[in-house]
């Protein structure tokens, strides 16, 4: 028998299985992951087709099917967040806030042990919670919260590891694209994701603040705190600010109280956001960049939902989810131990690969994988195995992926908030940033173990909004 | 916008014809961030519209569903040409010279073809939405030039695919270690700090 007969006569699971192993050996020599999805979800229906209907017609049906996913997919009003979100975050860098935040939060929380470290905790989470983007929140604050902790005496590893370690705090305070991303590809609602993403954020932030003001007390060379403000400094220091206020507050607003779509609440943020940059200022040629910035990232995320998504067509055609799904739940363990171990497979492939593209690639199989676990998309909480309803489950699940995928960030061997810290910083190298980091990367594990333990923190504010 | 870029420019034919396609793409990539503000703007308005003077936009869906194809796609090949897309590059950046050449020429081969099929599969869309006079559900807006977008765009990421497979079999003719017309391999730090650069943190 040749090569093409054994291939037409293939069982279409063996046939998803062959196109996922190329799809993973692509990415792995480095093609772009928004392409070797595209290509394998291409050549794999291209596959199915053709043992269907022979070649020439496979061939067309394929080219017809892929050719229409791009724009079918691309157009639905719950993606146009993405790019509003993006936006936010490149017109943030021209608003000042970055000093702004770290000033108030030195007046305001200054004084508490660790006091500096503290303030870098919170400002860098209100930073990273409106840009969005934990690269460049940690690149900022190595620039000026740094220098500052240095100053006072604070050991280098831990003032690194602090900036590292906050930039993290991107992806669950919203305005936060990733979880768009999650919701839409799951099928879930994004207010009820945006929603479920704060309180575990905020939880995020008090623990970290909390876990410096421990090791500052446990220690007594650790830096002085910062003390000598006025309560009329400290007033005088909001105004500011109020900007990353407003834009997590506006979005919160909107969806809790239904007054608009989370779309239009990311368009009041970026108006928001928009005019404080020109009242600070901002130059026309500024603002060209800021545009061309958003068109790019945006393109880059768009890419892949679109890539993926022929490959998940792909994946559906080859049945492949589903039989994961029905051998997954026959493993003779607590479907709690599975879970785990899902987990870890996502902890060692955020060690590799960029938050957004490890989602994407997984979701499709590992989503529906976790669904059945808990026993299926419209189960009820009662019968279920993880004592969360079908919505419940899929919004709980999203949140502690997103959180591990932001852990990763400070995990080696390449957990490049650490590396941009090291390059900002040239007296820091990266074992310094690594070691900075440890006591949030523990901090960061229970928060996650609490999460899993107590899901009600996640589902809390979507259930009283009634999105759940 | 050139000069930010990090891809290195010289006065052979390949860097012209790099720089002349270059022009096209980032002015395409900045009509797609204007097409977001327009985006942003319409729904702000339609928001304030809504809730203070119980007047929205009308036709507010169609209009942004029909804006997306722009902004998802008019930035594609620039996206593609300063490197923007995501990939993991933990094993290409170990490798060395030709290795890495001829690995990023097979890759870039592969996203050419995947390309050329999708052109032709979405013009197929595009003729089909124009030839029945397909249009949106709420107020009737043609669909057809938001389908029409996407072939476009596809094309120049072809021509950009083809300038960096002629840069690619360059680079590996002459063993040339800072090839021009094609992103450099960084690692970690250096990538961070030309994003830095490029969200204006200093």
């Amino acid at each position: 028998m040749d090569i093409i007969s054994i291939m037409a006569g293939m069982d279409k699971l063996d046939i998803g299985l062959v196109m996922t192993g190329f799809m993973l050996f692509m990415v792995i020599i480095g093609m772009r992951v928004a392409f070797a999805a595209g290509i394998s979800g291409f050549l794999g229906l291209v596959w199915i087709f053709t043992a269907k209907l022979g070649f020439e017609k496979g061939f067309i049906v394929a080219v017809k099917m892929a050719g229409t996913i791009p724009h079918s997919k691309v157009s639905s009003l719950a993606l146009s967040l993405i790019p509003a979100f993006i936006l936010i975050g490149f017109l943030a860098y021209h608003t000042g806030l970055t000093k702004a935040l770290f000033e108030a939060a030195k007046r305001w929380v200054g004084w508490l042990p660790g006091g500096m470290g503290v303030a870098t905790v919170f400002s860098a989470a209100g930073f990273a919670a409106v840009s969005g983007a934990s690269l460049a929140t940690s690149a900022v604050f190595a620039k000026i919260a740094v220098p500052e902790m240095l100053k006072l005496g604070y050991d280098k590893k831990f003032a690194a590891g602090v900036v590292a370690a906050s930039g993290t705090l991107a992806s669950l305070i919203p305005p936060s694209a990733i979880l768009v991303i999650y919701a839409i590809i799951v099928e879930q609602d994004v207010g009820a994701l945006l929603m479920a993403g704060f309180l575990p954020g905020i939880t995020s932030a008090l623990i970290y603040a909390g876990l410096v003001i421990f090791l500052a007390m446990s220690n007594k060379n650790f830096g002085p705190p910062v003390t000598g403000y006025t309560w009329k400094e400290r007033f005088a220091s909001i105004p500011e600010t109020l900007p990353v206020f407003s834009v997590i507050a506006i979005i919160i607003i909107c969806i809790y109280g239904g007054i608009g779509t989370p779309t239009e609440a990311g368009s009041l943020g970026v108006f928001i956001i928009f005019m404080m940059a020109v009242y600070k200022g901002m130059k026309l040629g500024d603002f060209k960049k800021v545009l061309i910035e958003t068109s790019k990232l945006t393109v880059m995320i768009f890419s892949i939902i679109w890539g993926v998504l022929i490959y998940v067509r792909f994946l559906g055609f080859a049945e492949l989810p589903d039989a994961f799904s029905s051998w997954i739940v026959t493993i003779d363990q607590s479907p709690m131990i599975t879970l785990l171990a899902i987990l870890c497979v996502y902890a060692i492939l955020g060690m590799f690969m960029d938050a957004i593209g490890m989602l994407l690639l997984t979701l499709p199989i590992a989503y529906p994988a976790v669904m059945a676990l808990n026993g299926g998309e419209s189960v009820a909480a009662a019968d279920s195995a993880f004592g969360l309803s079908g919505p419940a489950c899929a919004i709980w699940f999203g949140i502690i992926v997103v959180k591990m995928a932001e852990l990763c960030l400070i995990t080696p061997p390449i957990g490049l908030n650490c590396f941009v810290v090291a390059s900002v910083r040239p007296e820091c190298s990266v074992q310094d940033v690594y070691r900075g980091t440890t006591p949030f990367f523990i901090a960061d594990v229970i928060t996650i173990a609490v999460l899993i333990a107590v899901p009600s923190i996640v589902l809390w504010l979507p259930k009283m909004v009634g999105l759940l | 916008m050139s000069s930010d870029s990090k891809i290195k420019t010289d006065q052979s034919t390949l860097s012209k014809v790099d720089q002349f396609f270059l022009k096209i793409e980032s002015f395409m990539s900045f009509l797609g961030g204007v097409v977001i503000f327009l985006i942003v703007m319409i729904s702000t308005v339609n928001i304030l519209g809504r809730w203070l003077f119980s007047m929205p936009v009308n036709g507010y869906i169609d209009w942004i569903e029909q804006f997306m194809a722009f902004f998802a796609f008019l930035g594609i090949a620039y996206t593609q040409r300063e490197g923007g897309h995501i990939r993991m590059d933990m094993l290409v950046s170990k490798l060395k010279g030709r290795f890495f050449y001829v690995t990023e020429l097979f890759t870039t081969t592969i996203i050419l073809f995947l390309t050329l099929v999708l052109i032709y599969g979405s013009s197929l869309h595009f003729l089909r939405a124009y030839n029945i006079g397909d249009t949106s559900l709420d107020i009737d807006l043609p669909t057809w030039p938001a389908k029409l977008v996407i072939p476009v765009a596809l094309t120049f990421l072809a021509l950009r695919l083809i300038i960096q497979i002629w840069a690619y079999i360059r680079a590996i003719k002459n063993n040339d270690p800072d090839p021009i017309a094609v992103p450099r391999v960084e690692n970690a730090a250096q990538a961070v700090e030309s994003d830095n650069k490029s969200y204006g943190v200093k």
